[in-house]
Order: C-alpha cells, then sequence, then structure tokens
C-alpha cells in the first residue's frame, strides 16, 4: 500500500457501500483521487465497478458511506445536480443521443453552462442567439479534439463504434466537469485504437485540466496511463496505489486468474 | 344492507366480465408487448356472431356460443397474422395506431352490416327467473357471468402453470429469443395467445350483452376501455392482476353508480386507476423493473 | 442560413401557401362552400396535432388525453365569451381574450395532471392521460352554468335553476354543452396556427427541445448531463396542454353547439394518428398528414358508409408499409439500385422516431 500524502484530494470516498436485498455489491470502499491524477478502478467481472460509478453519479443511492468531491459532500444527490456540482461520466454500453445530430449531443452536454429561458428560447430573444452562437463555437471546439468535427451533422447512431465512445467522451466535457468517469473506455475497440485512446484520455487530462477515473479490463491501458489503481473484487478492495507495484500484488493476480 | 350486497355481487358480476376482457389484454400484452386496442371490438365481432345466430339463424344458445367463440378466435389470429406479426420488430407506436386501424375496420365493417342503432340482445338466460340467496336476490345473467368467469379463470390458471403450452407462453412472455433457443415456437405460441384471449372475449361478450341487453357496432369500445383499466390496474402483464382488477374494477364502478352518481362512475374508475398507478406505478400485482445502467 | 432554419421557414411558407390559396380560392368562388368550410376545422386539428407531437414526437411519450386539454379550452373560452357577449361587443377582441384563458386554463390542467402523471412512463402514462382526458369530459358532461337577473348560477351533477325563470339563459347545459358565439373566422385559425407552430418549432430548435430530446433518446445519459428530467418533459406537456387549450377555443367558437362527448379518447386518438403518420418529431409531416387525413374522409363523402372502411385498410396498410421491417428492407434494396444514385445527394437525416 503506498499513500500518496502530498496530493490534494478531488474525490475523496469514505467507506462506501451498497447492498441490493441481501447481496453486499460493494463494501466499504476507501479511495482518494488527487487533483489532475489519472486513476484506475480495476477488478474482475461483477466486481461491482460500475456499481461505484453509479454511486458516485447519482444512479443509486449509497447503503452508507461518503462520496466527497472537492471539499463538497454529494452523497445520495440525484444525477443532475452531481453533473452540476462537476461530475460527469461515460457508459459501458454507449449511452448516447442516438436520433439527435452529433453536434446537438454535445450541445446538450452545454445545456447548464450556457442557459437561457424557455421564453427566450420559443420567442427567439437576443439572448438566445449570443447562447447559441457560443455553444456552437464550443461544441466544434470539443469535437475537434476528438476528430469528429466532420461529422457534427450526422445522427449519433450513423457514427462507427469508436468514434461513439469519442462522442460520449466529448460529451461528457462538454458539461465541464471537474471529475471525468470513465466506464471501460477501450472495450471493443483494436490495440490501434486503443493506442489512440490513450493518447486522446492523457490530452484530455492534460489541456482541460481533468481529473480523470476510469474503468479497464484492457491492462495494456491502464498500465500504459493509470498512475495509481484501485482493485475490487466481490464489493471490496483488494489492493490499491501506484499501478505497477499493485499489479504484481499476488493476491491482484490471483483473483484475476483464478488459483 | 340488504341493497348494498345486492349492488356488491352485481358489481362483482359486472367485474369478472371485465376480468375475462382484460385477461386478453394482459396476456397479449405480456407476450407481444403490445396495447391491442382492437381487443374491445372483438368482444363486439363475438356479441354479433352470437346475436345473428339467435335471432336469424335460430341457432340454440349453447351452439350460439360456441359459434361466436370459433368465429372470435380466428379473428383473434387472423388479425394478428395480417396485421400485427409484420410488425414485430417496429416500433410500438406503429403497432398501437395499427391496433387502432383494426378497431376502426371492425367497427366500420359491422356498421356496414348491422347499421349503426343498436339493436336488443335476447339474453342467453331469457325466462329464468331471478334467484334469491338468503333475501338477496339477483338475476339469473349475475349468477352465471360470476359462475362461467370463476371457472375459466381456474382453467386458465391451471393451463397456464401446468401445461406445456402455458409454460411456454411464460417463457415467450419473459424473454422471446431465449424462448426461440430453447426450442419453444414463437409463432405459434402468440398465436395461440391471441386465440384464448380471443375466445375469452367472446364469452365475455355473451353474458355482457345477456347483462346489459343490447348490441351495437360500439358496444366493445367503452368495455375493452375498462377492461385495459382494470389489466394496467391489476399490473399489466400479470394474469392474476387481470383478475383481481377486473373484480374491483367491477366492484368500485357499481358501488360509485349506486352511492355517488350514475353519470360519474366512469369518471371515479379513471380517478382510482390514476390513483393506484400514482401510488404503485407499476399496478397491484406488477413488477417493478429497473434499467440497468 | 442553417439547415433547421431552412426547413422551418419551408414548413411555415408551405402552411401559409395552403391557406392563401385555399382562402383566395374560396372567397373567389371556385371552391365549392362545402370545401371551403373545411379550411377552419383543418387548421384548428392542426394546431392539434403539432402540439401532440411535441408530447409525443420530441418528448417520446404517448398521451391518450390530448383532447382533454382542447375540452377545458374550449369551455373555458366559451363560457368567457358567452359571458362577456353583452360587455365586450367586438368579436375579435372578445375571442382573443378567451384564447388567452383558455390556453392557460388547459396549461394550468396540463400542470395537475403533469406532476402526478409524468412519474410514470411509457404505456402506464399512456393510459393515465387516456384516463385524465375521459375525467375531463366526464366532468364536463356534468357542468351546468344559468345567468340570469340575479346573477350567475353554476350546479354541478344536477340541472342547474336560476332564481329568476324570465330572464334564465343556459351557458352550460351538462352533455348537451355550450352555444359560443361564432366568432372563429379563417384569418384568426390561420394567425393562432402560425404563432403556434413558430414556438413550438423555436423551442425544439433550443436547449428546451434538445433537453426533450435528450431525454426521449436516454433519460439516464440526459439526467447524467445534469437536465432536470422532470422540469423538462412538465414544460413540454403544459405547453403542449396550453395550444390545446387555445385549438380548443377556436373550436367551440367555430360550431353552433359543442357537446362534451366529442372530446372522448376517440378524438385524442385520431390526432395521434395524424402526428405518428406524419412522422415523430416532424412538425412539417403533421401539417402534411393533418390536412390530407382530415380533407380525404370529408372529400370522398360520395363512397358513403365504405370511406371509414377504406380510411382503416390504408391506415393499416400504412402503418405496416411504413414500419415492418420487410418492407423497410425492401425500400432499402430499392432505394440503392444504380438508376437511383443521382437522387442520393446526402444520408438522409430522419427527424424523430422512437427509440426505447
Amino acid at each position: 500500500m503506498s499513500e500518496n500524502t502530498s496530493k490534494t484530494p478531488m474525490l475523496e470516498v469514505r467507506q462506501l457501500s451498497i447492498s441490493f436485498g441481501g447481496l453486499k455489491a460493494v463494501d466499504g470502499l476507501n479511495m482518494t483521487i488527487g487533483k489532475g491524477q489519472l486513476y484506475g478502478l480495476i477488478g474482475p467481472n461483477g466486481a461491482g465497478k460500475t456499481t461505484v460509478f453509479n454511486m458516485l453519479t447519482g444512479v443509486y443511492k449509497p447503503t452508507s458511506g461518503s462520496i466527497i468531491l472537492d471539499g463538497e459532500n454529494i452523497t445520495g444527490k440525484p444525477p443532475a445536480q452531481i453533473n452540476c456540482c462537476g461530475v460527469a461520466r461515460t457508459f459501458q454500453n454507449i449511452r448516447l443521443f442516438s436520433n439527435m445530430s452529433v453536434l446537438d449531443n454535445v450541445k446538450v452536454g452545454l445545456h447548464n453552462r450556457m442557459k437561457y429561458s424557455v421564453i427566450e428560447g420559443a420567442l427567439r430573444l437576443p439572448r438566445y442567439f449570443k447562447a447559441e452562437r457560443e455553444m456552437n463555437s464550443r461544441a466544434e471546439e470539443l469535437l475537434k479534439v476528438f476528430g469528429l468535427e466532420g461529422e457534427k451533422e450526422q445522427l449519433a447512431s450513423n457514427l462507427p463504434y469508436g468514434k461513439q465512445r469519442k462522442l460520449e467522451i466529448a460529451r461528457a466535457l462538454a458539461t465541464d466537469p471537474k471529475l471525468l468517469l470513465l466506464d471501460e473506455p477501450a472495450a471493443g475497440m483494436n490495440p490501434n485504437e486503443t493506442a489512440s485512446l490513450m493518447d486522446t484520455i492523457r490530452f484530455v487530462r492534460d489541456n482541460f485540466d481533468m481529473t480523470i477515473l476510469l474503468i479497464e479490463h484492457d491492462m495494456k491501458l491502464v498500465s500504459g496511463i493509470c498512475e495509481e489503481i484501485t482493485v475490487l473484487n466481490f464489493g471490496q478492495e483488494l489492493a490499491q496505489g501506484v499501478t505497477s507495484e499493485v499489479l504484481q500484488n499476488p493476491a491482484v493476480v490471483t483473483a484475476y486468474l483464478g488459483e | 344492507m340488504m341493497s348494498f350486497i345486492t349492488y356488491l355481487v352485481n358489481g362483482i358480476s359486472l367485474g369478472s366480465i371485465y376480468a375475462l376482457i382484460a385477461l386478453g389484454y394482459t396476456m397479449v400484452y405480456g407476450i407481444a408487448k403490445m396495447l391491442n386496442f382492437a381487443h374491445g371490438d372483438i368482444i363486439m365481432v363475438g356479441g354479433f356472431t352470437i346475436f345473428t345466430a339467435m335471432s336469424t339463424a335460430w341457432c340454440p344458445v349453447w351452439l350460439s356460443v360456441i359459434i361466436g367463440i370459433i368465429v372470435c378466435t380466428v379473428l383473434g389470429v387472423l388479425v394478428e397474422k395480417v396485421a400485427y406479426k409484420p410488425l414485430r420488430n417496429a416500433p410500438p407506436l406503429a403497432v398501437l395506431i395499427t391496433a387502432i386501424g383494426v378497431s376502426y375496420l371492425l367497427q366500420n365493417v359491422a356498421l356496414l352490416i348491422f347499421g349503426s342503432a343498436a339493436q336488443s340482445f335476447t339474453s342467453i338466460v331469457k325466462n329464468v327467473a331471478p334467484v334469491t340467496i338468503g333475501g338477496v336476490t339477483v338475476s339469473m345473467e349475475t349468477v352465471i357471468s360470476i359462475i362461467v368467469s370463476v371457472v375459466i379463470m381456474i382453467c386458465l390458471t391451471f393451463f397456464i402453470n401446468k401445461t406445456k403450452a402455458g409454460k411456454a407462453m411464460l417463457a415467450v412472455a419473459e424473454d422471446k429469443g431465449a424462448a426461440e433457443l430453447m426450442g419453444i415456437n414463437v409463432n405459434s405460441t402468440i398465436s395461440l395467445t391471441f386465440a384464448i384471449g380471443s375466445a375469452l372475449a367472446a364469452v365475455a361478450s355473451a353474458l355482457l350483452c345477456s347483462s346489459y341487453p343490447q348490441i351495437s357496432p360500439y358496444t366493445g369500445s367503452m368495455p375493452g376501455i375498462k377492461a385495459f383499466v382494470a389489466a394496467v390496474f391489476g399490473g399489466i402483464g400479470s394474469i392474476p392482476g387481470a383478475m383481481i382488477g377486473g373484480i374491483l374494477l367491477g366492484i368500485i364502478e357499481n358501488l360509485s353508480k349506486a352511492y355517488i352518481s350514475s353519470q360519474l362512475s366512469d369518471a371515479i374508475v379513471f380517478l382510482v386507476l390514476i390513483v393506484v398507478l400514482i401510488v404503485k406505478p407499476t399496478g397491484i400485482m406488477g413488477k417493478k423493473i429497473n434499467e440497468k445502467v | 442560413m442553417r439547415k433547421t432554419t431552412k426547413n422551418n421557414l419551408i414548413t411555415c411558407g408551405l402552411v401559409l401557401v395552403f391557406f392563401i390559396v385555399c382562402g383566395i380560392l374560396s372567397s373567389a368562388g371556385i371552391m365549392g362552400s362545402k370545401l371551403s368550410g373545411l379550411l377552419i376545422p383543418i387548421g384548428i386539428y392542426t394546431i392539434m396535432s403539432i402540439s401532440l407531437n411535441l408530447t409525443v414526437g420530441v418528448l417520446g411519450e404517448l398521451s391518450l388525453g390530448h383532447a382533454g386539454f382542447m375540452c377545458v379550452g374550449a369551455y373555458v373560452g366559451g363560457v368567457f365569451s358567452i359571458l362577456a357577449q353583452d360587455t365586450i361587443t367586438v368579436p375579435w377582441i372578445r375571442i382573443i381574450i378567451a384564447i388567452v384563458l383558455g390556453a392557460i386554463a388547459a396549461a394550468v390542467f396540463g400542470l395537475i395532471i403533469g406532476i402526478p402523471a409524468l412519474r410514470l412512463r411509457g404505456d402506464y402514462l399512456a393510459i393515465v392521460t387516456l384516463g385524465f382526458g375521459e375525467i375531463i369530459k366526464s366532468l364536463a358532461n356534468n357542468i351546468y352554468i344559468v345567468k340570469d337577473v340575479n346573477g350567475i348560477h353554476f350546479s354541478f351533477a344536477a340541472p342547474a335553476t336560476g332564481t329568476d325563470a324570465a330572464t334564465a339563459q343556459d351557458i352550460f347545459k351538462g352533455a348537451q354543452g355550450i352555444k359560443a358565439p361564432q366568432d372563429t373566422t379563417l384569418l384568426l385559425v390561420v394567425i393562432v396556427l402560425m404563432i403556434s407552430l413558430i414556438i413550438i418549432m423555436n423551442i425544439v430548435d433550443s436547449n428546451t427541445g434538445r433537453a426533450c430530446m435528450a431525454i426521449r433518446d436516454n433519460y439516464i445519459a440526459a439526467e447524467s448531463m445534469g437536465i432536470n428530467v422532470t422540469k423538462f418533459r412538465l414544460i413540454a406537456f403544459v405547453i403542449s396542454a396550453a395550444i390545446a387549450g387555445a385549438a380548443g377555443v377556436l373550436y367551440s367558437h367555430s360550431l353552433a353547439v359543442l357537446a362534451p362527448k366529442k372530446f372522448d379518447y376517440n378524438f385524442s386518438i385520431l390526432i395521434l394518428v395524424f402526428v405518428v403518420l406524419g412522422g415523430l418529431g416532424s412538425m412539417r409531416g403533421s401539417v402534411i398528414a393533418t390536412i390530407i387525413l382530415y380533407a380525404l374522409p370529408e372529400l370522398f363523402r360520395g363512397l358513403g358508409d365504405y370511406r371509414m372502411l377504406i380510411y382503416a385498410i390504408v391506415l393499416i396498410f400504412m402503418m405496416i408499409f411504413n414500419n415492418a421491417p420487410y418492407f423497410v428492407a425492401l425500400r432499402q434494396r430499392i432505394a440503392a439500385l444504380p438508376i437511383f444514385e443521382k437522387f442520393r445527394t446526402k444520408k438522409p437525416k430522419t427527424a424523430g422516431g422512437e427509440s426505447k
């Protein structure tokens, strides 16, 4: 176990637990992620990783424990509010707004950043045009980062798989989060795509000044970009610390490969 | 007190007819995930068939009812094959509008054949004296409705839970793809569901038209909608739910007619439904399904 | 110019051209009085279908009680006009106030119904809206209002009797409904239609519309984007109700007598058919479908009793042809043939569609 005490925490998770009926899906998880860190959450299938994400984003209410984001307690708040506090996510099974254009998908992410009222929108008052102009230029900027500017008028569902994953990240970034949660960003990608995704994730961290927590099964990606990781097994923390050290921990190897 | 019991018994009788119709809605919804808006009109077709068989062809009552059941069963299966089957993987709204189209179609065919005026329907138990039990007098129609419905519901429960075909229906309702992989013939199971639902509608039509001795091309709409409400009330897709929902709805309707206002009874029925759904969003017996994130 | 703006302008242009041409034809006497008489109801039904499209197509929630909101507007506006007949003698001022009142009343009902009902989704929401529509109709069936020298007498479920039989005037007579002054003109209908169309299209092409479509496509993702799902569902529902209320006012002022039984669930379903056949989320589709589907059965009155039968068959056939996987694949194969190459400029963008 390595304890990096110098970091200022962006996310502090204390004794986080949830049970469904009698089943303890996540049990007493502790995790501290420093500002600007790239942090990995790994574990075998069914370990409770996505459940942790669902609690961090308010989809599930934790049974006990607390989640502190940048000094603010966000435990048990509804998803929309948690997003406004600064947590954005992508989904394991892609959840784009499939019947909307690529540009509009990102503009939905900008919803709370450049606001105008229903009436200003319906009657096309000056604020509408100002906000829409800002939204368009910001959305196009984001699409450029992910190389999607050429497809902005297309329906999201018409994008190839890899680009859909990228669009999800772009959409999440549009909400201007402090913490970005990526749920298996490399799932279903070939090695080349994964390599380019790793570059994109690093680029996002450096240029958007972002703290990133990701779930991933691709160990090359995890060891390549994550500075620290937590390993979950049966809802409990198995190991935690600097990536290279944790991955050599015999308990972790056993959990992944079996006895 | 006696009058209360009479209203209650009549309510149970009406409710058990609703339950028979609601079973058709709920089984079809469970298996095809569609709101079969044309189900109410199957009742109307059943009513007219029995009416024609009895008044024009002079068939005896039992034969007329059997003819009604056969006609409705064939019609139900036919409608499924022609109109709903091509749309099995289409958006739900497309299927709903098609069902509405089938409903218009059946109504207008009946309109062309029988005209829009209501015709008087001869009760299937005519000239049978009302029954008096412990000081409460109820008509023979009421008694027959309750007995027939209860027998059918027991048989149906047995069929669904104990026979191979019934279990296949449950499996298809749960997961069409998995059922198919297990060697269940999905198409014939769906046809069977429509057949049973329509046969129940035919029985319901005989009971309904005897209790309210009239028939017109629009006879099916309101009982259809109410049975639909009953199915949702009990938790759509659930067979015991449809039975409970139907009987409760009949009781509520009859009691509010008797004690509150006959003009507002429909409004009260819908109000109760809304309250139930708001308190328990999937109906009395419905399962809560959470979307996996 | 942006593609959406251009499309919206074309839709507005289409509506204007249709009504101006028909208006000129009918005032020049070229179009028969029977056809001319269809223009006002077509306009009103179009307002209904574009407002329902906001709920069903844009928000993605099935509502089977849209006629209920029209009913509220029709009677609130109608009763106001009857009462104000002597004080406000200029018809157009009177009906404008009536439209505003009717829209507000329908919006209030939309809010009262929406708050509990919108906790539900899908088929359950559909059945609850159907129930509310039927309740509104039943309530209207039991309202009695009588006016005499001593004032206005209101009674529920029992016929109202004024205190002075000589001057008593029925305003609302239960199941027989009301007789509102005939203030609706074609010009007014077109103005209200254009305003509604522009408001709805502006909303769809704004952050509110995007929020609604995001909720329709994936409400879990919409929530995670910081969108208050309940708030936006309610906003769309209430706006849709208010516009239906305005249409109701125009409707009650265009008929000699209007009885509550007109507003049953069949009416809501009729409007839903227009919306679905026009294309979910497409306002232009709703406009075109309403005009064609409303006018056709009326034009074929000559076919007598067969016309509704044909209508039903056409409806079933169109739904199967448009949506059955077999026909969809067939159409795609035909469109992929080389002879159609020159017609394919870019990938067609579908405006709406169900995704569950």
